[in-house]
């Protein structure tokens, strides 16, 4: 018995070869730009984020800075002709969770962009997976130092500071007292986080160079949510200064527990806590809150470009005003449209060779990035006066000339 | 000496909340053998409950406890029927899956209900203190060990001078003997559950004076209560309260002393030790195990 091998019929070679060359170019297509397929598609931007778990107060505030920066982009006709389309997803501050959400917005849900996360916890493996995947990664938080030493090219930090430069502005006020007003003693408590920690630890370098003495020095598990202990402690060393790093509600936890003891410092610097809206609250109200010291990475003052727009934008949205971590995530948002404005197309490598290249203006000041993403500023001196964070330094966007020092002993 | 003695004050304190906070799991798991893991959600749910009725009617939150003890009870109640009870006749062992089942729906509806956002109650003595001389001793501490005291004296009593309480400790020492006289077991696994799921009102009030919670803090809580009950013993309610305090005294003098770092770390070393050193818990005696249905 004879096989014959089956004819293929002329035409149906014809359209099979075409179809081959149309998929080829198509998939050729994609590696550069995904807008070519679908070009009135919306541009959908991908992002995992703690909408619950225990920083879900600092996300909401967060993810409610970027639907802002969505709708204001959509409302001045969107990126490259095309809608914003926010691809987001819950993590309940979970890395490992986090990591497999970008794997799936890259790989399954075919984001066009992608846009950080909240801390240097879920932003480590968060943007290593963008890393691997080519794809560039603004973020509007994690300024970890660890984060920017593994040479990744396509991370941005959208604030104007890191954890390594966040100590410069109060460690240059401590150093601008006089001799006879400088703290001599300090306590540091900082919770076990790849960004709090690396700050206090600089803090404390640069303090001791000044010539405060430490007197206790502890680092606590991100578990621990009872602080009378170690307030203990650090009230039995009776330090002049306290330097805690906070990142999120242990700041108010270990206020309360110092007030319990009835014991207020002379100097209270908080990392993070302090700029959350519910802090004065947490602590007792705002005159608990007087005096204590905190950096921040933008004020609702600042006289930057769209800074009072965005303000208005989001009190009129949200009823409420926006918190350092709105303002975060709605810069990054502004850094990301720049790019992708500026390049004309979605290419991942070309958007971040021209961040790398460029200065771009934002609500937090005008912003450029080292060749790791670190970007090249510091972060601002803030502390509590009256009812709200003023700005004591840099002196180009102070807000007061006024410093409360000592600090005044609890509810007076 | 006096940083010595503030050290054990505060690990007294912190214990009497372990204690307040394991009541309900020393009974489910010491009696029923039914590890609840949604005891950390009931605790986080009466805490949300007494955080709203302070907020609304600004009712102290301690007041608060009592009146969140009848729904809390009839949720236990409910749950057992509705939940427990179906799923221990198919297999003892599937209850812990349940019960975790349910604690991810109840950390849901809390999260739905209240929000993500963090939450706390405010009294007048939340954050203030009593003097004697140097030694400082927390208001809201002391109060919420006071409420752990009478709990465990409360329901001590119960279990000591009612016929429930024989017949719960029947039920817990061999099953078919209390049906011989009498008690019918899964009538009891109804009160043991009611009241365990009631007692968490003062579990959740002390809570939410002393800590800001959120819906999944329940995780922290679970952990704890059941290094409590482990170290108790099954079923000892004056066990769970004097584990408490251990464990409280013990990872205060390791903050203090050791390191903050390790103070976390003690309660798994403590189950650890004794595990193995004396499993049957540090205030129970060994029974025998053949006559346990």
């Amino acid at each position: 018995m004879k096989h014959h091998r089956p004819k293929v019929r002329p035409a149906l070679a014809v359209a099979l070869a075409a179809a081959a060359a149309v998929t080829v170019l198509s998939a050729c297509g994609s590696s550069s730009s995904n807008s070519s397929s679908n070009s009135k598609a919306p541009l959908k931007i991908g992002m995992s984020l703690p909408l619950t778990g225990p920083v879900a107060d600092v996300s909401k505030s967060g993810y409610e800075g970027y639907q802002l920066w969505a709708s204001k982009d959509n409302a001045n006709g969107g990126m490259l002709g095309r809608k914003v389309k926010l691809d987001v997803l819950d993590d309940g501050f979970d890395p490992n969770q986090s990591g497999s959400n970008y794997t799936r917005l890259i790989s399954q849900n075919k984001v066009d962009l992608l846009l950080g996360t909240f801390s240097s916890l879920l932003n480590a493996p968060d943007s290593a997976i963008a890393a691997r995947q080519g794809m560039l990664y603004v973020e509007p938080s994690g300024g970890a130092p660890t984060l920017f030493a593994r040479g990744f090219k396509n991370l941005f930090f959208a604030q104007p500071g890191t954890s390594l430069t966040l100590p410069d502005q109060f460690v240059a006020y401590i150093a601008s007292l006089p001799a006879g007003q400088r703290p001599t003693t300090a306590a540091y408590v900082t919770q076990d986080d790849p960004s709090a920690s690396p700050a206090v630890a600089v803090f404390k370098k640069k303090l001791e160079a000044l010539g405060v003495k430490t007197l206790y020095d502890q680092t606590y598990d991100p578990s621990t949510s009872n602080f009378d202990t170690i307030a203990a402690s650090v009230a039995h060393a009776a330090p002049q200064l306290v330097l805690q790093g906070a990142v999120a509600g242990d700041g108010a936890q270990f206020a309360r527990s110092l007030q319990k003891l009835s014991f207020s410092p002379k100097t209270l610097f908080q990392i993070n806590s302090p700029a959350d809206a519910t802090y004065a609250s947490a602590i007792g109200g705002a005159a608990n809150a007087e005096g204590i010291f905190t950096a921040l990475a933008w004020s609702p003052e600042a006289k930057y470009p769209g800074n009072a727009e965005f303000v208005a934008a989001y009190e009129k949205a949200f009823g409420h005003a926006p918190s350092e971590d709105a303002a975060n995530s709605y810069t990054a948002g502004q850094v990301l449209a720049a790019a992708v404005k500026a390049v004309g197309r979605i290419d991942q490598k070309a958007l971040a060779a021209w961040l790398h290249s460029h200065t771009v203006s934002t609500i937090v000041g005008p912003m450029k990035w080292d060749a790791t993403g670190v970007p090249e500023g510091s972060l601002l001196l803030a502390q509590w006066q009256s009812g709200a964070l003023r700005i004591l330094a840099p002196k180009s966007a102070a807000t007061t000339t006024k410093i409360v020092a000592p600090k005044p002993p609890w509810g007076t | 000496m006096t940083e010595l003695t503030q050290t054990l004050i505060f690990g007294a304190l912190v214990g009497g909340v372990y204690a307040l906070m394991a009541t309900g799991l020393t009974l489910t798991f010491g009696v029923m053998r039914i590890v609840n893991m949604a005891q950390g959600a009931f605790l986080i749910l009466s805490a949300y409950l007494c955080y709203s009725l302070w907020s609304h009617f600004g009712i102290d939150p301690i007041a608060c406890a009592f009146i969140v003890t009848a729904p809390m009870g009839l949720l236990g109640a409910v749950l057992y029927k509705l939940v427990i009870e179906r799923v221990q006749r198919i297999d003892h062992g599937l209850t812990i899956v349940a019960t975790f089942s349910l604690a991810l729906i109840a950390e849901a509806v809390v999260a739905l209900v209240w929000g993500p956002n963090q939450a706390s109650t405010k009294p007048h003595y939340f954050n203030a203190s009593f003097h004697i001389g140097s030694l400082v001793i927390p208001r809201a501490q002391l109060y919420a060990c006071l409420l752990a005291v009478g709990v465990t004296v409360a329901l001590q009593l119960v279990v000591r001078r009612t016929w429930l309480g024989y017949a719960i400790t029947a039920a817990s020492e061999n099953v078919e003997g209390a049906r011989l006289i009498g008690v019918e077991p899964a009538r009891v696994g109804l009160w043991i559950f009611a009241i365990a799921s009631a007692s968490t009102a003062f579990g959740g009030a002390a809570l939410s004076f002393l800590y800001e919670f959120t819906p999944d803090t329940q995780d922290v809580w679970i952990a704890i209560t059941l290094s409590v009950v482990i170290l108790g013993g099954l079923g000892s309610i004056p066990g769970a309260f004097a584990a408490g305090l251990l464990l409280g005294i013990t990872e205060a003098l390791t903050s203090t002393y050791v390191s903050v770092r390790w103070a976390t770390a003690v309660p798994t070393l403590m189950i650890l030790i004794v595990l193995t050193v004396r499993p049957q818990g540090l205030f129970t005696r060994m029974t025998r195990q053949d006559v346990v249905a």
